[in-house]
């Protein structure tokens, strides 16, 4: 509402410049109705009152507004595009061309002059074309009352203002969660809110253009749930596409949790995603149930990607299983996975029963918006869940790499001893590093492993060493069930919404079971 | 629909925006000012008298004040009210009681009054009070020809002797 005040008094003082008989209307009918205030009383029309009365100093000053407004509504416009997730300011460019053109035509078809000569302050205005598009208000000044005219644009003010809140729901829902692919991600979605804005706030890189179901450029398809696919045209969804499982998710809404695949736009740092075709260089068992796998990348071209990042590897039936890089982004020679069997799992078993060294693979990637942020100076807390060591190491080898000097503190929590399964390699980090912390946390230790180090579930270890986490970043790796126990935990504790990174943290319970098993950060998904 | 036909058809409803845009940007006129009817506009700014005139501070009561506040004159800051009354062809058109500004009640007041009247000649005869009794210390009486759409501006400057009539 405070743009739209401010436009509009730009326009109005755009009209006083003139100094014509409109204009002369203009600044006496504002002054009027701003005299009907207590406030001013009748001080103001004395500015306007006589011939003469008009001087420098009051010409100044609304030539100033004339440029100061325009500058405030700037400032004000870029702060509120900004709050507006992906915010597109401009027409489809057809209409945008054809409304200008059609402007052009109409100012040198009928263009707006002067009307009535200079103003004279001794005369009253008898007759005045109005614009009717922005002046009506000032009809009305003269036809009702200045009080009756403030009461009319206070109480549209004030309806405007309450507009997002009417009509009064009775109780807000909490909403649903969208599980999208390919990022194999899970983000949040307010209550009929369409696809698209969740997608944008939770800086989804989803396409779109005109946001109102004309384009379809934001099209996407529908994997799991429903949606109430709200209004579009039919050129931009086609009956058969939406049989097909297609929808807008401008216009989408859900009505329930959802699993949908889009066509990203970009990836961090513009990261191009491709399929590449690789050779398992070497594999080692690096636990009982945990296995090392080095990747060849054919031509030698391992893919660019942030330190936490994942690859999709393409399975022969169409599926997909995902998979942290487990080496640093510098790593040029090759590709480390560490993966862990399911059992029953169909790639896993294949991996651990018959893969062999040479054998090829196809993977697409990088992917994912879960990488190491290297804006921040606070410390960073790592949490590892099993397998969720593998993103750690990729991020923890490229902080080093690129000579980081945060504070990092590494928390591994696994079930016992057996488990932990490279547990020199952040032990060497600890020593030969001073910014590096490791911290193993057995949740289940046997009485064989004679463990003497921190004990329990890994989150509760890092909140009795950390009771205030609002100084601290934090990077969750692991179990869906790890990063739903520690999230609300970690909140309890003053961590930032803007601090904690995991893909899981916004997993809902409700989604479908197989699908949970799919986003799990680090080496298993 | 085929391409010919939706630029057609995209050119007719171009052409209405333009003539829906066009004709109200403009039009149609209005009439601030009904026909035949002239403006007469009161306006002023005045400080009226004080309600209690100045006292001059005794010499006992200059000496407990300190020396940067020694005031010969107390005067105490409330203003009267100011009191217009305006008659036209000996009728009273508009009579006010304007009180002064300020949260102390020290300031001018302000008085402005858009009084629409029908086009001729005119007798109009203003008084104004500013004291607390409430007598009329200042009038005037003028009688003017008012064309259509002309105004008429009462003004008050109490240095020039008091009303203005300016055309």
């Amino acid at each position: 509402m405070t743009l739209l005040w401010l436009v509009y008094a730009s326009g109005i003082n755009g009209y006083m410049l003139p100094w014509d008989k409109l204009a002369q209307f203009v600044v006496i009918a504002t002054a009027e109705w701003f005299d009907a205030l207590p406030i001013f009383g009748g001080t103001l029309i004395r500015n306007f009152i006589a011939e003469g009365a008009v001087n420098d100093r009051l010409w100044s000053l609304l030539s100033f507004i004339h440029i100061g407004l325009p500058l405030a509504v700037l400032a004000l416009l870029w702060i509120h595009t900004h709050r507006v997730p992906g915010a597109n300011t401009n027409p489809p460019r057809a209409i945008m061309v054809g409304t200008s053109v059609a402007l052009v035509v109409l100012s040198l078809v009928r263009p707006v002059t002067s009307q009535g000569g200079p103003a004279d302050l001794s005369a009253a205005i008898t007759t005045v074309d109005l614009d009717w598009f922005y002046l009506p208000v000032y009809a009305l000044i003269y036809r009702w009352s200045p009080g009756e005219v403030w009461l009319l644009v206070g109480g549209a003010t004030v309806l405007f203002l309450l507009l997002p809140w009417l009509p009064p729901k009775r109780r807000r829902k909490a909403g649903f969660h969208i599980l999208l692919h390919p990022d194999n991600r899970i983000i949040p979605v307010r209550d009929g809110e369409p696809v698209l804005e969740a997608a944008l706030r939770e800086a989804v890189p989803a396409p779109f253009e005109c946001r109102n179901g004309g384009c379809g450029e934001c099209k996407a398809t529908l994997l799991h749930g429903s949606v109430d696919y709200g209004l579009y045209q039919d050129s931009a969804l086609t009956p058969d596409e939406r049989a097909g499982g297609k929808f807008l998710m401008c216009c989408a809404t859900p009505l329930a949790d959802l699993e949908i695949e889009y066509v990203p736009t970009k990836t961090p740092g513009n990261v191009p995603v491709r399929v590449y075709t690789a050779r398992v260089m070497r594999m080692k068992l690096l636990s009982h149930d945990v296995m090392q796998l080095l990747l060849k990348v054919q031509g030698d071209e391992v893919p660019r990607f942030y330190a936490g990042q994942y690859i999709n590897v393409l399975l022969p039936d169409g599926q997909k299983r995902s998979f942290s890089f487990a080496t640093a982004p510098h790593e040029r020679d090759h590709i480390e996975l560490q993966i862990r069997r399911v059992p029953g799992g169909l790639f896993t078993t294949r991996i651990f029963e018959e893969m062999k060294e040479g054998d090829t693979l196809q993977f697409e990637g990088p992917l994912g918006s879960f990488f190491l942020r290297e804006d921040s100076r606070k410390p960073i807390i790592f949490v590892a869940g099993a397998t969720g060591f593998a993103p750690v190491k990729s991020m923890v080898e490229h902080a080093f790499h690129t000579g980081m000097k945060r504070k990092m503190y590494l928390y591994w929590g696994v079930r016992s001893l057996r488990d932990l399964y490279l547990p020199e390699l952040p032990r060497r980090w600890a020593r030969e590093h001073e910014n590096f912390a490791f911290i193993p946390v057995l949740s289940e230790p046997k009485p064989e492993d004679e463990w003497t180090g921190r004990t329990g579930l890994v989150h509760e270890a890092i909140l009795a060493d950390f009771p205030n986490l609002s100084e601290h970043q934090i990077y969750a790796c692991g179990s869906v069930a790890m990063v739903q126990t520690a999230h609300p935990a970690f909140v309890a504790h003053g961590m930032s919404e803007h601090d904690c990174f995991s893909d899981a943290f916004k997993l809902a319970p409700h989604l479908r079971a197989e699908s949970a098993e799919l986003v799990q950060p680090g080496g298993r998904r | 629909m085929n391409a010919p036909a939706r630029y057609a058809v995209q050119g007719l409803l171009y052409a209405a925006f333009i003539a829906f845009v066009g004709y109200f940007a403009n039009a149609p006129t209005y009439e601030p000012l009904a026909p035949g009817y002239a403006l007469v506009r009161l306006s002023f700014s005045h400080g009226a008298q004080r309600k209690e005139p100045c006292r001059k501070r005794t010499a006992e009561e200059l000496a407990k004040l300190p020396p940067n506040m020694r005031a010969p004159l107390d005067c105490p800051r409330e203003r009267s009210s100011v009191i217009v009354e305006l008659e036209m062809d000996g009728e009273l058109l508009y009579r006010i009681v304007a009180p002064p500004t300020g949260l102390a009640g020290d300031g001018a007041s302000t008085v402005y009054r858009r009084l629409t009247v029908k086009a001729g000649r005119h007798h109009f005869r203003a008084r104004l009070s500013d004291n607390v009794k409430g007598e009329f210390n200042y009038a005037a009486e003028r009688s003017i020809d008012l064309g259509a759409g002309r105004a008429l501006l009462i003004d008050f400057n109490a240095g020039q002797g008091g009303f203005l009539f300016r055309m």
